[in-house]
């Protein structure tokens, strides 16, 4: 081996660089966790501090200085074993990391009971943008990989050009409170928005309902009533069900329809602020709102850190308007001659099979509401069912479903499961890394046995 | 080296006479004290619903009184007399709820939060009454409800405030009879079920029986506060055993499969009532002075007295965690308190091996010290470190890679604490003269390297283990979680250490600070993630409260380590003064 390249080995080798490196991984990390814990979020630890190159520099650094160091100390005996087990399992166990990282998969999976899905989100984000020239099919023009917490649009706006011009991303807000509302619509296709109330004596329900587009069909049930904006079918249902539809910028043409056969169904024309009694059990239907035209639209609420209720969201702007949209909807914007679709959502990966929750059950600590285990009954698509409790995953095609949490309804009962869904490569490399290290220890503790007793001092001797 | 300290030391004779006679003694003294502890046993031991598990009546009501007042005895303010215990107070909250309305009695302790109620800053304790009539109180419990609707994390104003709303919560509940579930519901093939009938809703026939109870209560209360004879008072707790017996019998009949066991009640009972873990931190505080004593004076009764004692701490040590285990089902490391007590445990071990295989005598101290330090604390701070026996968050159930992966964590930070006491001692010596010490140095340098190795055998396994269980349970070996990054931080700095230490960049003075301020590391490993960062996936084991206490530790130690290098160093320079 010539002199020079044995004096690079021992400078890249050196102990004080070891230590170094040890101690900047130390404060970086530790530094990631405080931006976690300042967040709420761990995912920001992951954009600013543990996936930025400042850290693959200093694992790469790390590296570096574990095969200097070994090939400083050729020709090997021995006694080097432990060190050599200790330093090749940790490049191992980094090689194993690396794979994962790159070709791994880790997504979550939610389905209500009794349905099916074939789909896992992961975190990462795609912009896509889709255009309608004539209402109905829309053609997706553009797709992107976006990552704004890391490119922040704010210093730099995101760009995609479009075929009428430039779409902008200007800003991004990680930690928002969406709220939902009705508004005006000066879009020509824009369907109408009513609010209303009905009440009697024991209810009292405030609702709007909101077409999608001009002449669309938009129901609801709400209790025992059926409430439906949009054309009046010809032929009445047999059950309680209100229909309504806009006559013009101010009127509502309405039909009440009845269960009972002998009762004739109603009809009239109704306007803002005015009532009529529906017949249903007392209660009384008052319009309170009414657009003609209407869009919805969200305020949102600035946090600094993540709470469950907060989602993030990008400002978009598109000839010279501006939107708010948050992360996992879809934003419509309306020019003369097209309907554009913007959506920002977490990247779909489709598995290729179905996998269908036949049933969830939630088991609890005894005269509490607290969970003490939860487990999904699945059907495989080769009509196989498997138990996936907490630490019993389900191995299927190479992936694996773990249990990973659950959504409850109102009266805390249990209504979806979530499953998290992963695919590893790197795993075996990563265990095998960490075998050689823990014989590296076990070999250095062997080692050391004997010929630890020679140095210290006797006993009572001090 | 002092001549005396070189007398010769023949280990074999600590199994003389006293070895024996001394824990017998002990145990006697321990059993005469459980055995005359209170009155009303069989009340204590009526097995209740609460927090999702089956206790004795008397955790029942350690743990409500523990909640409201922040203790579990009461004592009247301003008044002479002895602390009463729990279930006569929690009982009484039930009989007469209105004589309790003007007792101060609910612990108000965060000072922001008594500003904002604008009380004194000097009060301590509210009664029920002042609450109710505080103009500021619904204003400020509004502010946390729509902290809640938010859902916020919760800083430690909105904490002690959600604290005193559990306070009168559970206050009211209590005196309604809606809280304490005594009876389990029948059994039914239509519709199961495992929540308990509270007093509140017993059948009539039922709460009759109670009301038996609570007659025969009173007596037994009356007898004991008015100087009666003793079989009168003999007569009245049997009557209260009667009337308990009979209801006990009456609940059981409703379904038996649901109720528990005399002997778990007892068990509980016993463990309440024993206090383990205080008897084993006075027991290894006797054993730290006696090491002392031994170190000092170079006596070597002492060192065998020292030895003794830390056995017995031990052993009681060993019994309480036995209990624990139990009562519980499981491995007792699921939340602060516990691995407190565990990494005592280690400690004291680790002290006895490293000690027995040098005897240098100050390991055995630095070990005695910490195991009563830690037990200590996990004595006197109920409301940081809560001893009460909670059931399990599900992802750690049933799980054997949760066993290995915590046990062997907490134990390296056992190793860690011994080489941080070790090094304490060490800086002590650097203080009282380098040169003199020599040998004494070199010593404690050798355990304080020999701890940090255990240290970093044990960590290295261990945070393996824990991403082996994620991997198993989540499906992720390594995800950057504050926890599991604190303790690779703990691991890196350690190894650090040790390298420089391989390589001579640490010497003996080097080494000493190194493991004193590299112990900050478990400090926030071990305390700090889940009481500063609060963040990430082991909220399980999160909790609040005793920052301010630890940053004066900490403080107080990297002080120590200044001061001692800046004599040392002026020492160095100037070696004649």
């Amino acid at each position: 081996m010539n002199t020079s390249f044995r004096k690079i080995v021992r400078a890249l080798a050196s102990m004080k660089l070891a230590v170094v490196v040890l101690l900047s991984i130390a404060a970086i990390t530790a530094a990631g966790t405080i931006v976690e814990a300042h967040f709420n979020d761990a995912q920001a630890a992951s954009a600013l501090v543990y996936r930025t190159p400042m850290m693959f520099l200093i694992m790469g650094l790390l590296s570096v200085n574990l095969i200097a160091v070994m090939i400083d100390r050729l020709p090997w005996k021995k006694k080097h074993l432990p060190f050599l087990f200790a330093h090749v399992g940790i490049l191992v166990l980094l090689i194993g990391s690396l794979v994962t990282m790159k070709y791994g998969l880790d997504g979550s999976m939610r389905f209500g009971i009794g349905e099916s899905n074939r789909f896992v989100v992961v975190p990462s984000a795609d912009l896509q943008v889709w255009a309608s020239y004539d209402g109905d099919r829309y053609t997706k023009l553009a797709e992107q990989a976006v990552d704004f917490l890391k490119n922040s649009p704010k210093e730099k706006p995101f760009k995609m050009s479009l075929d009428q011009g430039e779409l902008e991303v200007l800003d991004f807000e990680p930690y928002m409170i969406p709220n939902r509302q009705i508004v005006a619509s000066s879009a020509p296709k824009s369907g109408s928005a009513i609010r209303f109330q009905l009440q009697n004596g024991k209810a009292n329900i405030n609702e709007w309902l909101l077409q999608t587009k001009q002449n669309a069909t938009v129901e609801n049930t709400f209790g025992l009533a059926h409430i439906s904006l949009g054309p009046i079918p010809a032929i009445l249902p047999q059950e309680n069900a209100l229909f309504l539809n806009p006559i013009d910028e101010t009127r509502i043409q309405y039909v009440l329809a009845y269960k009972d056969p002998k009762r004739k169904a109603l009809r009239g024309v109704v306007q803002e602020n005015q009532f009529f009694q529906t017949g249903w059990m007392g209660l009384e239907f008052k319009l309170l709102r009414y657009f003609p035209k209407a869009q919805e639209s969200y305020e949102f609420k600035k946090l600094e850190a993540s709470t469950p209720l907060t989602t993030s969201a990008i400002q978009i702007s598109f000839k010279n308007q501006k939107h708010w949209v948050q992360l996992n909807d879809v934003l419509k914007i309306f020019t003369d001659s097209a309907a554009y679709l913007v959506s920002f959502g977490n990247r779909r990966i489709d598995l290729g099979f179905d996998l269908h929750l036949k049933k969830f059950e939630v088991g609890r600590y005894q005269g509490t509401a607290r969970a003490a285990s939860y487990q999904s009954l699945v059907t495989t698509p080769d009509n196989q069912e498997t138990l996936i409790s907490m630490n019993e995953p389900l191995k299927y095609q190479g992936l694996t479903f773990y249990q990973a949490s659950f959504q409850e309804g109102p009266n805390q009962e249990a209504i979806a499961s979530i499953l998290s869904v992963n695919y590893d490569p790197g795993r075996w490399i990563k265990y095998l890394g960490c075998l050689i290290i823990v014989s590296g220890i076990m070999l250095l503790f062997y080692n050391r046995r004997k010929s630890s007793r020679a140095q210290a001092p006797g006993q009572g001797q001090i | 080296m002092n001549k005396k300290m070189k007398m010769k030391t023949k280990m074999k004779c600590h199994f003389s006479k006293s070895a024996f006679a001394l824990p017998f003694l002990f145990f006697s003294f321990f059993s005469g004290v459980s055995q005359a502890a209170d009155l009303s046993q069989s009340l204590q031991a009526l097995p209740v619903q609460d927090g999702g598990r089956l206790k004795p009546f008397d955790s029942f009501a350690r743990e409500s009184l523990q909640l409201i007042y922040g203790k579990q005895e009461f004592k009247a303010e301003n008044s002479n007399g002895a602390a009463r215990p729990a279930t006569e107070i929690v009982m009484t909250w039930m009989l007469q709820p209105a004589a309790w309305q003007e007792t101060p009695l609910f612990e108000i302790k965060y000072a922001l939060l008594k500003k904002a109620l604008k009380l004194p800053e000097e009060k301590k304790y509210l009664s029920f009454s002042e609450l109710s009539s505080n103009e500021r109180l619904p204003t400020v419990m509004q502010e946390l409800q729509s902290k809640r609707e938010t859902k916020e994390k919760l800083d430690p104003y909105f904490q002690s405030l959600q604290r005193l709303e559990n306070q009168i919560f559970t206050f009211r509940e209590i005196a309604s009879g809606h809280m304490l579930r005594l009876v389990p519901p029948p059994k039914l093939q239509d519709k199961p079920s495992e929540t308990w009938i509270s007093l509140a809703d017993l059948k009539p026939e039922l709460q009759e029986k109670f009301l038996d109870v609570t007659k025969a209560f009173i007596q037994v209360l009356g007898v004991s506060t008015a100087e009666t004879s003793i079989e009168k008072s003999k007569e009245a707790e049997m009557a209260l055993g009667n009337a308990v017996a009979r209801f006990k019998q009456a609940a059981k009949a409703e379904n038996s499969e649901l109720y528990p066991s005399e002997t778990q009640m007892n068990a509980e009972l016993h463990y309440n009532h024993f206090h383990p873990f205080k008897w084993a931190w006075i027991v290894y505080l006797l054993a730290a002075i006696s090491c002392f004593l031994a170190w000092i004076l170079g006596r070597h009764i002492f060192y065998t007295l020292a030895w003794e004692l830390t056995a017995v701490g031990f052993l009681i040590h060993i019994y309480g965690f036995a209990l624990r285990v139990y009562l519980t089902g499981r491995p007792p490391v699921s939340n602060m308190y516990e691995t407190v007590v565990w990494v005592a445990f280690g400690v004291v071990l680790f002290s006895m091996i490293i000690e027995y295989l040098y005897r240098w005598r100050f390991v055995l101290l630095a070990g005695a010290l910490v195991g009563a330090f830690c037990l200590a604390l996990a004595d006197m701070a109920p409301l940081i470190l809560d001893p009460s026996l909670q059931p399990l968050e599900p992802v750690l159930r049933n799980n054997f890679w949760l066993l290995i992966h915590v046990l062997t964590i907490t134990i390296s930070y056992a190793a860690f604490f011994l080489a941080f006491a070790l090094g304490d001692i060490g800086l002590i010596y650097f203080l009282k003269g380098e040169s003199e010490n020599k040998e004494k140095i070199k010593a404690i340098t050798l355990a304080t390297y020999r701890s940090i190795q255990i240290g970093v055998a044990l960590l290295t396994p261990g945070i393996i283990l824990g991403g082996v269980w994620a991997d198993y349970s989540w499906g992720r070996f390594w995800g950057w979680d504050p926890k599991e990054t604190w303790a690779l931080i703990v691991l890196l700095g350690y190894l650090a250490v040790l390298h420089g230490r391989l390589v001579g960049l640490l010497r003996d003075f080097g080494m000493i600070v190194a493991s004193v301020i590299s112990f900050t590391t478990v400090i926030m490993a071990w305390y700090g993630v889940n009481f500063i960062l609060g963040a990430g996936l082991h909220s399980y084991g999160f909790g609040a409260g005793g920052v301010e206490y630890v940053a004066v530790f900490v403080a107080i130690h990297l002080l120590f380590v200044i001061f001692t290098s800046v004599i040392r160093f002026g020492r160095l320079k100037n070696p004649k003064v």
